[in-house]
């Protein structure tokens, strides 16, 4: 569906933690035509400069709330991503991004089905990795975005 | 003379809500000021809502006030099932009946008629909350969608319940996507954007065509089942690894018999084309009118309205039949809703922002092709 338009182009930023740059960030949109309780919300394929950081580096800040990994956003059972939102994903990297242009490669992963699916049990035992394919609902392939990251990273 | 009533789906503005060009207030002064005599409201709770599954009382009171000022009715809201919600279980048929009864209260605070349940909702999940229903006067309406056809086990079971219990809260909203006969122009233009060959839309539209005349492999295969997005699924992982479910093997393998014979190396994406052939419910129009008591109200699913040739500043959609479900329509003197839902933007979501669809405008064209079918 909207696949070209989830990422804010303009919104690749660097972010401290402790006084360190410890990642970058950008802005997102739910790939769908309606919001979803956030616990469906189940990360994101990317690969930054041919460079792949996996869920488990990624945290996500939506609702007002300080950024939460997905471990934590998995158990926000009852609250819910509104569809005109953007969220913020955060992404762990140690020195963040230089400055200048940067290739990502994006899939969103979000648990949204119509009803019950063959693969319901597999998923709460296992949930699909962002990237395979399988739980990326309205974002059915990997999306391109060239984004630029500002003077100084932020 | 019984009227049909016209009104707007917001899922048609989806994108312009995106793009933040219309908000709901816009949506809802468009239906009112620019459709010539349309006034029913649908929304999607979780598209339409802030906070659902509770937003705020001076939400609440706003929403009532637009709907007076605006002199529009709230019809139906389409409400949604993720079994995954809870994450560490799936949603048993008891938890999903308790979230279509909180969607019910809320539907009722808002001053909805209908609630419409997705065509894959287990009918005990219905029957269950069915008592919150006819406590509040809502009705409840099970999408009859695209494959599925209006003669097929769903609807059947929903009939069989409403003439047994004789509830008049439950029944079905038929999507006109039903009625669908070959894909879109927009559609196949996308698809060949997506790198099919222009000889794989073509053997589509005679795959639909002679599906439709009731000849070769797939004219007696039976999809009634299913919904559009799991067969979907199950055809990838059918191409994947040659695996499927029972149900599904004689419609796959001839889809790939078709595609083999007449592509020499098909590509996944030729598959995925002519694949779509299965996916028209075949619904006859006179089973319309048979099921007019059953109606809760109806999606006038379109996907790209055009001008009749010869006839300037009036529409149809070439993809589906509206003419004959209309007439029976008619002739049973059904006075409720239908409600016009554009689904063809995701068709042109690859294109740069200036070539998107232009949503509000494709609606205004449906709005002026169903105004002329029930005036006729």
């Amino acid at each position: 569906m909207l696949d070209n338009f989830l990422v804010r182009k303009d919104s690749l930023m660097n972010f401290t933690e402790d006084g360190r740059v410890a990642g970058f960030k950008f802005a997102v949109r739910n790939a769908n035509y309606r919001g979803v309780f956030l616990s469906l919300h189940n990360g994101y394929y990317i690969k930054m400069d041919n460079v792949v950081y996996p869920r488990e580096v990624q945290e996500f800040e939506v609702n007002g709330q300080p950024p939460r990994d997905f471990e934590e956003i998995k158990t926000a059972v009852y609250e819910h991503w509104d569809y005109d939102d953007e969220g913020i994903v955060y992404v762990y990297k140690p020195g963040g991004l230089t400055p200048g242009k940067h290739v990502m490669e994006f899939q969103q992963s979000v648990l949204a089905a119509y009803g019950y699916m063959p693969t319901d049990e597999i998923w709460v035992k296992e949930p699909p990795v962002p990237g395979s394919g399988a739980g990326s609902d309205k974002t059915v392939s990997i999306v391109t975005y060239e984004l630029e990251l500002g003077e100084g990273g932020f | 003379m019984a009227k049909i009533r016209r009104g707007v789906s917001f899922y048609s503005y989806q994108q312009t809500q995106f793009f933040k060009q219309l908000n709901l207030e816009g949506q809802i002064r468009e239906v009112s000021e620019n459709l010539d005599g349309a006034d029913g409201i649908e929304i999607l709770d979780e598209q339409s809502l802030r906070q659902y599954p509770h937003p705020p009382d001076d939400f609440i009171e706003r929403w009532h006030q637009w709907m007076e000022r605006y002199q529009v009715k709230p019809v139906t809201m389409d409400v949604f099932m993720d079994v995954l919600q809870f994450r560490d279980h799936v949603m048993s048929y008891h938890e999903c009946a308790e979230r279509l009864m909180g969607d019910i209260r809320l539907a009722k605070r808002l001053g909805f008629k209908n609630v419409r349940t997705l065509a894959v909702v287990p009918i005990e999940i219905l029957v269950e909350a069915l008592p919150v229903a006819e406590e509040l006067d809502v009705r409840l309406g099970k999408e009859i969608h695209n494959p599925i056809p209006l003669h097929g086990k769903y609807v059947q079971e929903i009939v069989e319940h409403v003439d047994r219990s004789g509830t008049k809260h439950l029944g079905i909203v038929p999507d006109m996507g039903i009625f669908q006969y070959q894909p879109s122009d927009s559609k196949l233009e996308w698809m060949i954007r997506h790198g099919a060959s222009r000889k794989a839309t073509e053997i589509l539209t005679q795959t639909c065509l002679d599906i439709r005349a009731g000849v070769g492999p797939l004219a007696g295969v039976d999809m009634s089942l299913v919904t559009a997005g799991n067969i979907e699924v199950s055809f990838h992982r059918f191409l994947k690894t040659g695996e499927c479910d029972p149900y599904f093997k004689t419609a796959f393998d001839a889809i790939v018999k078709i595609t083999k014979a007449s592509i020499s190396t098909p590509t996944v994406m030729d598959y995925d084309v002519i694949f779509q052939s299965i996916l028209f419910s075949r619904t006859r129009p006179e089973d319309m009118g048979k099921l007019m008591p059953y109606i809760i109200s109806i999606h006038g699913k379109f996907y790209h309205t055009t001008e009749i040739p010869g006839l300037p500043g009036e529409y149809e959609d070439c993809s589906i039949d509206y003419e004959g479900p209309i007439s029976y329509l008619k002739q049973a003197g059904y006075e409720g809703y239908i409600n016009s839902e554009y689904e063809g933007q995701r068709f042109y979501q690859d294109l740069p922002f200036e070539q998107l669809a232009d949503e509000v405008d494709q609606v205004r064209k449906h709005q002026k092709m169903l105004k002329r079918l029930i005036d006729a």
